[in-house]
């Protein structure tokens, strides 16, 4: 009986469709070598190489007979360039860039259950190409090329032909000291890396042997890589430690003098003993160690993965997100004890509520994924809709490496593509007339992503005509969503929102790329859903761009819990800078609305009470939070700040969601919901 | 010269205990906290040598502040104040950055012992 195939199948559609992805981008990237004169082309193309290697394995062995002929053919075509790559022009290209589409649509089929077959056309075409005769002029082979004969040799650092599906388990034990030498590798640098054997044992006088255990492994991982230890980091948690001794494997660029040291800073430790267990040859002088190898231990975790299914990992964060709020729900019950029998629940609870955090931490890094997931397939696209449209662009990805939280990256997929397409459509201009306008005859887009605190910044920028608010300010009165005068109201600036307005479109002709004015509305309401919020900038004739501001994570966010009148509501910490008691009618009113002295800064004071139109005046003496607005700070008085909290957002549903000034929702620990405020967008409802 | 210490627990009568530990021993106690929010902003103004931190307290835990406070000065020399029973906590303070930790009930010499040997004065 054969393996049961159809349980890796997710697993192979998943990861056939990474190498498609990274395929098709290796293609743009060497389409864009070849015209910059070649550096970087060899790279490309072995990549490729690799990925329809890695596509044609991964396929045999799920038996899809179809989508490995099809590879295979692929790769073999893709080994020409890489023994001639001048032999490589825009048709190949082009045919290259079908057949990787094709694929994937062929790993869509098989996701559907099918084991598809391939285009047989296309097959012919790819077979052609491979047989054809390098042009005579270019020739530079004397010998006929060998069509269809499988590589023989993977490309660097390939993997000869995964188990399909099968999890990517290649943890390695802990090495057994002193390890066997390992195959030459390519060093990135001369470096003097000791593998180190620490046996410590812990003073029998010591009450917790397991945690000094721990605070021994951790002070040597500050000093090396730890690549293992027994017992294991797990087992210490656990508080196991047989005979209160530990053995420590440690990669390390530093002397045995430096490693001992630490460790006499160590308390309840009755002994040490350090033996170097394998030694480079030539041993470089001990004064000068290297740096922490950064380098190596990425090199090093990269081995050590595992593939997941993202249900899971939304799963996990579901069932963490649970246990918070059971946690809190536990501390209000303990509330209405006894204060006699509160301590011991109270501290179980705190150990409770730390483990958790914990847990929820974890998950959340689990979760974090590269940018490069989703912006990946951005050049592609980008010059897919420019060919349609006779246009030239270059794409620029800059810090694609920054991790977002899996379920915000999936959101930002679409919108992502399509400010691309917009910007490729209707920013920049047809070649001729850019030469005309002095510029280059290739628009260059920037997609730009950075760290900002909390908030990731991604920014997309294009030098093509920009967005003219004032056809923006026609479109939106001509599709009836505003008045004339309002339109008139507006800054340039805002003026530009209205292109995110549903129907509102300043294209002049609608093609099938884009210009129905039912993207950027989409695009706005998917961004601040998740707690983002989306920017427009435009200088007319220069370019624009298109900023998302984006939160790290979902889900658990640490809220300020303030009263105002009955009501409880929530205000995200990440836009709280503090806040102060004061008497209302004390505030400096010279300006009109009262303002508050606030860390050397004028700031305007809002009553929370009328802003949301709720009952009851909170009398003069008031808290003020000092909050972070659309335009600067911003003061809200409330009647108490009752604390902070950790919060599971969930968000609003219908017909909240239509509400400006509020983002989501909780669920307190006594069972009560609470709205968390949208403080920028408050003072605009 | 004198190391200069921050005291961070919420019990007086902790506080004053560790102070007088520190002060019969050529230590000088520059600052006191009762809660992590507290030490946070205490260790920023004062810039100890060496820190002692209790785990449970208010607004803020001691793992909290261990974590803001190393995030801010990576070199940061903190100690944990611990009970038996809190060895999870004290292992993800550790994990947090802490130096090292005593065990309550302590007695002097114990502390004083693991502290300067944290600071390598032993």
């Amino acid at each position: 009986m054969a393996l049961d195939l159809t349980k890796y199948l997710s697993l192979f559609v998943a990861e056939a469709g990474e190498h498609l992805a990274g395929f098709s981008g290796d293609l743009v990237r060497l389409e864009k070598a070849k015209a910059s004169g070649g550096p970087g082309m060899a790279q490309a193309i072995d990549s490729m190489f690799r990925h329809a290697h890695s596509v044609k394995g991964m396929a045999g062995s799920m038996q899809l007979e179809g989508i490995t002929a099809f590879a295979h053919q692929v790769e073999d075509l893709v080994d020409v360039f890489r023994k001639d790559p001048g032999r490589l022009d825009a048709a190949a290209v082009d045919l290259l860039l079908a057949a990787g589409d094709a694929l994937v649509v062929m790993v869509q089929a098989a996701a559907a259950g099918t084991n598809p077959s391939p285009d047989l056309a296309l097959q012919g075409r790819l077979i052609d190409a491979t047989r054809r005769r390098p042009e005579p002029r270019l020739a530079a082979e004397p010998e006929p090329m060998r069509p269809s004969v499988a590589p023989e040799r993977p490309g660097p650092g390939e993997v000869e032909a995964r188990d399909a599906g099968a999890v990517d388990l290649q943890a390695e034990p802990v090495r057994a000291v002193p390890a066997r030498p390992e195959p030459p590798r390519p060093e990135p640098a001369a470096r003097t890396v000791r593998r180190v054997e620490a046996q410590v044992e812990i003073a029998g006088s010591c009450p917790v042997p397991a945690v000094r255990g721990f605070l021994v492994v951790k002070k040597l991982s500050s000093l090396g890589t730890v690549t293992g230890s027994a017992p294991s980091q797990d087992e210490l948690r656990a508080g196991r430690i047989p005979g209160k001794k530990l053995t420590v494997f440690l990669e390390t660029p530093e002397t045995l003098q430096t490693l001992e040291r630490a460790l006499s800073q160590i308390s309840d430790i009755a002994g040490v003993v350090l033996r170097a267990a394998e030694l480079p040859q030539a041993q470089a002088p001990a004064s000068a160690p290297a740096p922490a190898a950064a380098g190596q231990k990425a090199e090093g975790e990269g081995s050590r993965t595992v593939r997941v299914r993202t249900e899971i990992l939304d799963a996990f964060l579901d069932a963490v997100g649970e246990l918070i709020l059971a946690t809190a729900r536990i501390r209000e019950i303990g509330k209405t004890l006894p204060v006699a029998s509160r301590a011991p629940l109270d501290e179980g609870v705190d150990r409770l509520h730390a483990i958790v955090k914990d847990l929820h931490d974890k998950v959340m890094a689990v979760r974090m994924t590269p940018l490069a997931l989703v912006t990946e397939r951005l050049p592609r696209a980008a010059r897919d809709v420019a060919r349609r449209l006779g246009k030239q662009v270059d794409v620029d990805v800059r810090g694609a490496e920054i991790e977002l939280d899996r379920a915000i990256l999936e959101e930002l997929a679409d919108p992502f593509l399509h400010v691309l397409r917009n910007a490729v459509d209707h920013g920049i201009e047809a070649p001729h007339l850019r030469l005309l306008a002095g510029k280059p005859a290739t628009g260059r887009l920037t997609v730009h992503a950075r760290r900002e605190r909390d908030r990731v910044i991604v920014e997309f920028g294009d030098d093509g005509k920009g967005m003219d608010p004032t056809k923006l300010r026609a479109a939106a009165v001509a599709r009836g969503a505003h008045t004339a005068s309002e339109v008139a109201a507006l800054t340039d600036r805002e003026a530009l929102l209205l292109a995110t307005l549903p129907g509102v479109s300043t294209a002049e002709t609608v093609t099938d790329v884009s210009g129905r004015g039912v993207g950027l509305d989409a695009v706005r309401k998917t961004v601040e859903s998740m707690g983002g919020a989306l920017e427009l900038e435009s200088s007319l004739g220069q370019g624009a761009r298109v900023v998302f501001r984006l939160p790290l994570t979902v889900a658990v966010q640490p809220v300020l819990l303030v009263r105002v009148g009955e009501e409880i509501l929530g205000l995200p910490i990440a836009k709280v800078h503090g806040a102060a008691q004061v008497g209302l009618s004390r505030l400096d009113r010279t300006r009109g609305a009262p303002v508050l002295a606030y860390d050397g800064e004028l700031v305007p004071v809002h009553d929370l009470t009328r802003l949301l139109g709720l009952p009851g005046d909170g009398g003069d003496e008031r808290a003020v939070v000092v909050a972070e607005g659309a335009e600067g700070r911003i003061g809200l008085a409330v009647d108490a700040l009752l604390g902070q909290q950790e919060a599971v957002l969930k968000p609003l549903a219908q017909p909240l969601d239509a509400v400006p000034g509020l983002s989501a929702v909780t669920v307190l620990g006594s069972g009560r919901p609470v709205f968390i405020l949208d403080v920028p967008r408050l003072l605009a409802a | 010269m004198a190391k200069r210490v921050l005291i961070v627990d919420d019990a007086i009568f902790m506080r004053n205990m560790i102070k007088d530990i520190f002060s019969g021993s050529g230590f000088e106690v520059v600052g006191e906290a009762a809660n992590g929010l507290e030490a946070v902003e205490k260790f920023k103004e004062l810039k100890p040598d060496l820190t002692t931190m209790d785990i449970v307290m208010p607004f803020k835990s001691g793992i909290e502040a261990t974590r803001e406070i190393i995030k801010s000065d990576a070199k940061a020399v903190i100690v944990m104040c611990s009970a038996l029973g809190q060895e999870s906590l004290v292992m993800e303070a550790i994990e947090a950055g802490a130096s090292d930790f005593i065990v309550k009930p302590f007695k002097s010499e114990d502390v004083l012992s693991v502290v300067k040997k944290v600071l390598g004065d032993a």
